[in-house]
């Protein structure tokens, strides 16, 4: 990075006007939030969950999720609150520390499938017609094309033996959904006043597409990032079932996919454990991104 | 009309052309290797040549994705490398499984979606609303797999009503059927129940949203006429898009999930096995024959709008 000359005076006036642009719906957001009760309440119960994850990264809790401290299968007590598994392990314990995992399986999955969805729907959309855009929209439909499990099976099956195996098939099928929503937004904003105004007063693409096009699809973004974290957590537990997915440590995945042998004998623990936090988390997700999409959608009137 | 169906005919080829490269490579070139699995322990070093060249890893990609293609248009689809039964025996013995399995489940899923995603359109904002909303939310809320587990807890088990069998598929007639049946069915509708409501409900609000709804109202349509004449019937062509898209996906990945679990000799289960056994024929043909499919659905889609809706042309 060499000292870049500065923006001529005119592209900084296009740049303020917008800005002015961006901010409007941002003042919009919180009074909209605000009387979303439904939606405060899935921010709270994400946020709940976000520090149980943060505890369970730190060392605070859930460490001692993989020591057989008790016997096999023992009941609940004060010592185990969902009794222990069939390793003698204690299964609340276990299930406090799937927390970190579900949340560093969704972060990792959102935010590569978001950037990748960003980059190829905004070069998509911002050169509609082109070979590009027919190479983008052409990627998205095969892959679109190919049943979801199969293809993460085949990917994970693929990687076997790689820790990453399943984030990257995850990311490879739920980056599609993000970039085609992108580039019909692009597409749209592309003909809009202010970024014509930007690109006629000689501000770069590159500029014009980082400052004035891709801030305004936030709205987007967030809720379809929010979108794939439920997608990736909900998918970690079909793959983990399948034995494709976490291979050292513990998930709620495996916790259910530990429960499937044990509730024909009676023993519900497992299935308590996981499936409780996991729907909580999950409807906390969902909750958000309606609320989410709700403040955020600039389309929308308030009241 | 001609040049329509010229450019949707070279569309569809270069889909099954994409879709089918894409699998080929992530399941059959980078799948598992088959080689030792065939071989006894201590194999001569022109023995493992011998085996590896009948299994056509060998040669290169490009060749070997040609030969596929070609095969799969003259529809030879060879046997099985794990009990070398003919592949088209396989799936003649499994489809229908599949198909029985989770026909009434999809269609009761949907109808059922569509049922409930009017009458919250209709009461909207109302509490009938909310539950629906708030209980389709819920539903999306739900790992399939406790669907799964607590559905077989509580019909499956002496835990529970213990009114069906916990696995398996021995059909013989109606009875049996519904038997075995219910269980997997009624998974089915609750995965996609939560799903589907909150989809038909957006299109349905967004349709009665319109000037000609408002118009019928005060010309004094009453609410099933409304819903079902006007509401309804112009949301078709989205429904019936999604519909028909969710086809190929819920029998591939549907099939996939239930038999895995409930022990079912379906196409799912067939191709989970073939996937971790390298079985390279079997993949193939679930491969091309899921590419087809899905393409063939898309072209019925697109004409299913002609048909339907008069404005497009």
């Amino acid at each position: 990075m060499n000292s870049a000359p500065l923006p001529p005076l005119d592209l900084r006036i296009a740049t303020a006007m917008t800005s002015r642009v961006l901010s409007a719906p941002a003042s919009r957001v919180w009074p909209r939030l605000r009387r979303d009760h439904a939606g405060l309440a899935g921010f709270g119960l994400v946020g709940l969950f976000g520090l149980i994850a943060l505890g369970a990264a730190l060392g605070l809790a859930g460490q001692d999720w993989s020591i057989a401290s008790g016997g096999r299968w023992e009941p609940a007590s004060t010592m185990h609150w969902f009794g222990t598994n069939v390793l003698g392990q204690d299964i609340f314990q276990r299930s406090i520390h799937s927390v970190r995992l579900a949340f560093e399986i969704g972060l990792i999955v959102a935010l590569a499938s978001t950037a990748i969805g960003t980059l190829t729907g905004a070069l998509a959309g911002w050169h509609a017609d082109s070979w590009a855009d027919d190479a983008v929209v052409f990627v998205t439909g095969v892959l679109d094309s190919i049943p979801f499990y199969l293809f993460v099976a085949a990917v994970a099956f693929a990687l076997k033996g790689n820790p990453w195996s399943m984030h990257i098939a995850m990311v490879a099928t739920f980056w599609t959904t993000t970039s085609r929503l992108i580039r019909a937004e692009v597409m749209r904003l592309k003909q809009r006043d202010f970024v014509q105004a930007a690109l006629a007063m000689g501000m770069p693409v590159s500029l014009v597409l980082s400052r004035h096009v891709v801030p305004n699809t936030i709205h987007i973004l967030l809720a379809q990032a929010a979108i794939v974290f439920v997608a990736a957590i909900k998918s970690e537990v079909i793959l983990s079932f399948l034995g494709l997915g976490v291979q050292n440590g513990v998930s709620w995945g495996l916790m259910l996919a530990e429960s499937t042998q044990e509730v024909l004998a009676g023993q519900f623990n497992n299935l308590l454990a996981a499936s409780i936090p996991l729907f909580l988390l999950l409807f906390g997700f969902n909750l958000m991104v309606d609320a989410l999409q709700n403040a955020l959608d600039p389309r929308q009137e308030l009241g | 009309m001609l040049g329509y169906l010229l450019r949707k005919l070279l569309h569809s080829l270069l889909l099954i052309l994409g879709v089918t490269l894409v699998s080929f490579a992530l399941m059959v070139y980078f799948g598992p290797d088959q080689t030792y699995k065939l071989l006894g322990k201590s194999a001569s070093t022109e023995h493992i040549q011998e085996i590896r060249q009948q299994l056509g890893y060998d040669r290169p990609f490009i060749r070997r994705y040609g030969e596929y293609l070609g095969d799969l248009f003259t529809l030879q689809l060879g046997a099985s490398n794990s009990n070398g039964e003919a592949v088209s025996d396989i799936l003649k013995r499994t489809l229908p499984v599949t198909l029985a399995l989770l026909v009434p489940g999809f269609i009761l899923g949907n109808v059922l979606g569509v049922a409930l995603g009017l009458l919250a359109a209709w009461h909207r904002n109302r509490w009938i609303d909310r539950i629906i909303s708030s209980a389709s939310i819920a539903g999306m809320s739900t790992s399939f797999l406790i669907i799964i587990i607590v559905l077989q807890v509580v019909l499956c088990t002496p835990y529970g009503l213990n009114l069906f069998p916990a696995r398996g598929w021995q059909v013989t007639g109606l009875a049996s059927y519904l038997n075995y049946v219910t269980v997997p069915s009624l998974s089915l509708v609750l995965i996609t129940l939560g799903y589907n409501t909150r989809f038909f409900r957006a299109i349905f609000l967004e349709e009665s949203g319109r000037e000609h709804i408002r118009a019928a109202r005060a010309f004094g349509a009453s609410p099933a006429q409304l819903m079902g004449r006007h509401v309804l019937k112009n949301s078709l062509p989205p429904l019936l898009t999604r519909v028909l898209f969710s086809i190929p996906l819920v029998i591939v990945s549907g099939s996939l999930l239930l038999e895995t679990y409930f022990g079912i000799p379906g196409m799912g289960k067939i191709t989970f096995d073939a996937i971790t056994n390298g079985d390279q024929p079997v993949l193939k043909a679930v491969v091309g024959l899921t590419a087809i499919m899905f393409v063939m659905v898309q072209a019925l889609a697109g004409m299913s709008y002609r048909l339907i809706d008069p404005r497009v042309s």
